[in-house]
């Protein structure tokens, strides 16, 4: 499968095929057009990269730029049409949107894909810097910008209100470039849906955005079948300007994907999804146990000599590339161990990165690629050979949790580990909570694992916005460091408030979820100029959400409350103004009661039925009734 | 008589009977023996004794009082709460509006005349003449054309009367020719010396052609007002009865053809493609080139804004190579097409060039009429208040749309955005775009109407809806700009003042508070009401009756002792 003839010749001709729709573009365009050309006006990649435990990181990348010029006259050619509408309405000047689900298993995957830039927390998470004159004004565009987003990406955006919307003070700094970034009259405002549940409905005009679509190039491989049945994925989508030293300021969107397969779980059939055993004559032993034999098995790790292939996991092969991509880039990159063997489909022609763990692909535009990675050969079955690049270790570690019990008070710790030995790691822990968690600031402490008493002086910088009811939820930013080699405990406690009836969601049993911390690592040397070059951030993390219990009401209430007041009312009215009303007499001076009335008619009544039956013992019964009657 | 009863019976009976044998027999007036039975046991009964003046004067006080309070203090509370906000609206002039008895649309249309080569007196006589010809033959009275002799002394100052909707320009020449200038309202008439009529001829043939001209020249847009009249509710004697079905037929296709006024319209132009080419489009200079010469003569009544996409691999809905007229409504791919509105309240029309090989097969009876052309096929269709598609077919592998390509497409999409902004099909463009002005200040002035009359018509038939105060303002602003738009009927301010008023009459119809209470259940009602008024109105309701029984009693009693005694 793998090329065997001059590469040299393939690459030239699959060059020519590329090319020939760039260079009749080019030369059909002004001038000003084939500098933009040359400069690549989209691109998009796949990297794959095995994990350990049997996963797979597949990173889509999808970039596209059109320049400003083109971009004020409303022309869209690769930006999207309905995007760069709404971005020009709301006056919005960089925008950073997210979808995500899952849980990045920071201990067994390492660190994240893109330093954590490209990704949110669990539920949807967005961010923009507008273009507003007043706070109000900017209220607003926000306001036009989140409920255009909804409609868009078919999210609930539009709830992110008030209550939901921060303006972060320390976490943030725009990524693109721009001509007066600490002008007083661009505004960040960031906004977070924890409960968000991202599905199909969210990729398929995620994907409608795309030059391509999801016809070809490497977005054909993504499907809402596999996308959310992966671990941990997360979609996103960053808009911003960015103005290179020579030309023109172009306006740049970048989409990408990236997810977490178990390739276990995508290998089997869709139409068979349950796990079963596999077969003895199919079974991984480990070979080094003493008591292996041909009739007993350990099993081994199954993830190390796990193959697998494109259409195995993702149901399909590529269709072909998408023409308009950038022929400079190559489409399909995997990051294995130089040593591994990998097979890819005819007319590939494999590039090999110096650094041995990564290798591209260039394919024909026609053709449908695959890529097959076989199982590693195990070597005299007892040394484990290196099967996937080792994952490279985090800043950091984060984990938050609630403590405490009850339905009145609770608390939040953070625990923040340090891995690296010697280097001490400095970055902002934010957190926007939702209103009815008000936090108590003045038990918010630092504590070193192992050492006894607080350790305060680690934070360094608290930033703290706190919450108004039902106008705004609490901000807090906290500059912090981690010494090397150790954990930090970040601990603080909140009192749960009681909310009207309804204001509780249809679901108020399950709980209220508490958007993911953001954590963001200052890099160190901010000495590399200005641009995107010197990045403010050195790797971004985010917690899971939590689940915040709140006390919640017997729903009928309203109408228990209107018929006890109502029972009340009409007990202490009635006796009140009976007594007021009546008159007291003796018990015989009374007219006699309705009840005792009728009683007394009807056995006058029975009387009479009887005297006509029997005429002769009439007297007899009136005299028993009336004996009756006086006892 | 009210007696609080003990609740233990058992016990009472033991008291009863011990008294039996002591109480006298009196008939008590309050229980009738039935039988013997219950003689015994009424008999028992006491009367009690008489009860204090003051007593029952206190007691009618509290009764009084509970049921003063009730009226004077829980009564308006109750009303006050509960009310529903409505406020005044003036019903009757709405739907007099909706009727169209407040307006009556008449459009005078001041029609200049220069005769430079006539005499004055002639002039002035053929003039006349042709007033009357033209008053014979109309017979739609809100369509009037009035005729005015522009000064020869100053021909140039026709520019300065924007009201003046033509000119004729009366030549002398070698026979009687009618033109229209492309360019200008203006519509030249040559006549042979001789027919010219002189000052005191009582006829002439030429005033009767001019007459003619005129009204053929207008007779499109009378048609359409006089269309738009009678679908709305305008009193018959206000329109002409001269539509015949036909007509009327095809100006209603016409009338759903076209978009709802706005001022103002997204242009929005796609290329779609079914394959990964072509990529790229001169559109930007085909706008420049076919489309904005229209765009700037359209701008006093619309504006416009334009932006262009290109989409790949977007597949249509059909695949047929010939589109049938039934493939036609499915090719627009809904689903998939990224073909959404624009943001912001202007509608959207579409311009969609479709690159692929496809044609459209237009109707048999047409094939068979062109025998030896085959199949007669068309590239393009209009999608009514939507826009317009174009199949433009391609070689395989152009990567790039030129100008030249882009030609036919635009001039189609010129001539189908005509029809959409629903501007008339005959005439010159100057005088199609003034009476497209006149007809859009007609509609949006019948369409403010009517919507102002489904208000009212809202707020007699629902009782519980409220109406808040910015609906009556709206309402108020509607009409007096309704009232200027009438005034001011087929000048520049007329459609000004109509497009106020039919945005400000939309507003107040789509106010949102308006519904939000509109739907109450009356079982909801009955249960947060019964469980309180039940229980505290009956003691007060069963209090009073007591009262007014033991009064009517009193009084008779009253009167029986004042007879007796008079018997004494």
């Amino acid at each position: 499968m793998r090329p065997s003839f001059p590469s040299s010749f393939l690459l030239s001709l699959l060059s020519l095929l590329c090319f020939s729709p760039y260079t009749a573009i080019a030369n059909a365009s002004s001038p000003a057009d084939s500098i933009s050309n040359s400069r690549s006006d989209y691109h998009e990649q796949l990297i794959l990269r095995p994990l350990p435990l049997s996963t797979l990181l597949a990173s889509f990348n999808f970039r596209s730029n059109t320049s400003l010029s083109a971009f004020e006259a409303h022309n869209f050619r690769f930006f999207p049409r309905s995007l760069g509408q709404i971005l020009e309405h709301a006056g919005t000047r960089e925008l950073h949107l997210r979808f995500s689900l899952g849980r990045w298993d920071a201990e067994s995957w390492g660190a994240r894909p893109w330093n954590g830039a490209r990704e949110g927390g669990t539920g949807v998470e967005m961010w923009a810097w507008l273009e507003a004159d007043t706070d109000e004004e900017a209220d607003r565009k926000w306001l036009t910008l989140t409920n255009a987003l909804s409609g868009l990406f078919c999210a609930s955006l539009n709830f992110i209100d008030s209550t939901r919307t921060t303006r972060p003070v320390m976490s943030f700094q725009p990524e693109g470039n721009h001509i007066d970034a600490n002008a007083t009259n661009m505004h960040l405002l960031y906004g977070v849906l924890p409960h968000e549940v991202v599905c199909t409905e969210n990729l398929t005009p995620f994907l409608k955005l795309l030059p391509c679509k999801g016809k070809a190039g490497i977005a054909s491989l993504l499907d809402g079948h596999k996308l959310f049945d992966s671990s941990w994925q997360t979609m996103a989508i960053d808009i911003r300007p960015v103005c290179p030293e020579d030309g023109e300021c172009v306006l740049q969107i970048e989409q990408s994907i990236d997810m977490v397969l178990d390739i276990d779980r995508s290998k089997r059939p869709r139409d068979n999804p349950i796990p079963r055993p596999p077969p003895a004559h199919e079974m991984k032993c480990n070979t080094s146990k003493p008591y292996h034999a041909h009739d007993t098995c350990f099993p081994t790790d199954s993830a190390a000599n796990q193959d697998w292939s494109l259409s195995q996991i993702f149901g399909k092969p590529i269709k072909g590339t998408c023409p308009l991509t950038d022929p400079t880039v190559s489409p399909v990159c995997i990051q294995v161990p130089g040593s591994r063997v990998v097979f890819a489909s005819e007319g590939a022609i494999e590039k090999k990165n110096p650094d041995q763990t990564s290798r591209c692909f260039d394919f024909p535009a026609e053709n449908e690629f695959e890529i097959f990675l076989p199982a590693p050969e195990a070597q005299d079955g007892s040394v484990v050979i290196e099967h996937v690049v080792k994952p490279e270790t985090p800043l950091l570690y984060a984990e938050r949790s609630f403590t405490g019990h009850g339905q009145e008070r609770g608390g939040v710790q953070t625990i923040l580990r340090n891995p690296s030995p010697n280097q001490e790691v400095e970055f902002i822990y934010m957190e926007s909570l939702p209103w009815f968690m008000r936090i108590y600031l003045h038990t918010i402490s630092a504590r070193v694992d192992g050492q006894p008493g607080k350790a305060d002086s680690l934070i360094q910088e608290v930033y703290y916005r706190p919450a108004v009811d039902r106008a705004r939820g609490t901000q807090l930013e906290v500059r912090m460091t981690v010494p090397p080699a150790s954990t930090v405990f970040l601990t603080y406690d909140f009192e749960k408030s009681i909310l009207r009836y309804t204001e509780y969601p249809p679901d108020a049993n399950r709980g209220f979820d508490v958007a993911a911390a953001v954590i963001t690592i200052l890099n160190k040397d901010k000495s590399g100029g200005n641009g995107r070059n010197s990045r403010f951030a050195a790797y971004n993390l985010r917690t899971t959400t939590l689940l915040c219990n709140l006390p919640t009401p017997d729903f009928s209430m309203p109408y228990n409350v209107i018929i006890f007041t109502s029972t009340a009312i009409a007990l202490a009215f009635g006796g009140m103004f009976n007594i007021l009303v009546r008159r007291f007499v003796a018990a015989n001076e009374g007219p006699e009661s309705g009840l005792k009335k009728g009683v007394n008619k009807l056995k006058a009544k029975v009387a009479g039925i009887l005297k006509k039956g029997k005429k002769e013992s009439a007297p007899a019964v009136a005299a028993e009734v009336e004996e009756k009657k006086t006892e | 008589m009210f007696a609080r009863r003990p609740i233990d019976h058992g016990a009472a009976g033991d008291t009863l009977s011990s008294e039996t044998q002591m109480a006298t027999m009196t008939s008590s007036p309050m229980a009738t023996p039935l039988s013997s039975a219950t003689a015994a046991q009424t008999s028992t009964r006491k009367e009690p004794p008489p009860e204090k003046l003051s007593d029952i004067r206190r007691r009618i006080w509290v009764i009084v009082s509970f049921w003063l309070i009730v009226l004077l203090l829980g009564l308006p509370v109750w009303w006050k709460t509960t009310t529903i906000h409505r406020a005044n609206l003036p019903l009757k002039e709405m739907l007099d509006w909706a009727d169209g008895k407040a307006c009556r649309p008449v459009f005078p249309l001041r029609i200049s005349i220069q005769a430079n080569s006539l005499p004055e007196q002639e002039a002035q006589n053929l003039l006349r003449l042709t007033q009357h010809a033209l008053d014979d033959l109309n017979d739609f009275s809100g369509h009037h054309l009035r005729l005015q002799l522009s000064s020869p002394a100053a021909p140039q100052k026709r520019n300065d009367e924007p009201d003046t909707a033509l000119t004729i320009r009366l030549l002398p020449g070698d026979a009687v020719t009618a033109t229209l200038d492309p360019y200008e309202p203006v519509l030249d008439i040559t006549y042979p010396p001789n027919a010219a009529p002189s000052a005191t001829s009582a006829s002439s043939s030429l005033a009767t052609y001019v007459a003619g001209q005129l009204r053929s020249t207008f007779a499109e847009e009378q048609a359409i007002i006089s269309y738009l009249l009678s679908s709305n509710s305008i009193p018959t004697d206000y329109r002409p009865q001269s539509l015949t079905p036909e007509a009327a037929e095809s100006l209603a296709k016409r009338t759903t053809r076209s978009l709802k006024y706005a001022p103002t319209y997204h242009l929005t132009f796609s290329l779609f493609t079914s394959g990964p080419l072509p990529s790229n489009w001169d559109i930007e200079a085909a706008i420049q080139d076919y489309l904005k010469p229209v765009l700037d003569l359209l701008s006093p009544i619309h504006n416009f804004t334009i932006d262009t996409q290109v989409q790949l691999y977007a597949s249509p809905g059909v695949q047929n190579q010939v589109l049938s007229k039934d493939d036609l409504s499915s090719f627009i791919n809904a689903a998939e097409w990224p073909l959404s509105p624009s943001i912001g309240g202007a509608p959207t029309v579409n311009f969609i060039v479709f690159v692929g090989n496809q044609t459209i097969a237009l109707s048999s009876e047409n094939a068979r009429d062109s025998a030896e052309g085959g199949l007669t096929t068309s590239q393009s269709w209009l999608i009514p208040q939507w826009g317009t598609v174009y199949l433009l077919s391609l070689p395989h592998d152009t990567a790039h749309v030129s100008v030249d390509a882009l030609k036919q497409p635009l001039l189609t999409f010129t001539s189908h955005l005509l029809s959409l902004t629903g501007t008339p099909s005959s005439g010159s463009l100057p005088l199609r775009l003034s009476t497209l002005s006149r007809i859009r200040s007609a509609d949006l002035l019948l369409r403010a109407s009517s919507t102002l009359g489904s208000l009212a018509r809202l707020a007699l038939a629902l009782k519980s809806i409220s109406i808040p105060s910015s609906v009556a303002d709206g309402v108020s602003k509607t009409i007096v700009h309704l009232r200027q738009a009438c005034e001011t009927l087929g000048e520049a301010e007329g459609l000004e003042h109509a497009r106020i008023a039919e945005a400000e009459a939309e507003r107040a119809f789509f106010e949102k508070s308006m519904v939000g209470q509109l739907y109450f259940p009356d079982e909801h009602k009955v249960a947060v009401y019964l469980p309180l008024l039940g229980p505290v109105a009956v003691p007060l309701v069963m209090g009073m009756l007591n009262e007014l029984k033991a009064w009517r009693k009193r009084k008779r009693e009253a009167a029986e002792k004042g007879k007796e005694k008079k018997k004494d």
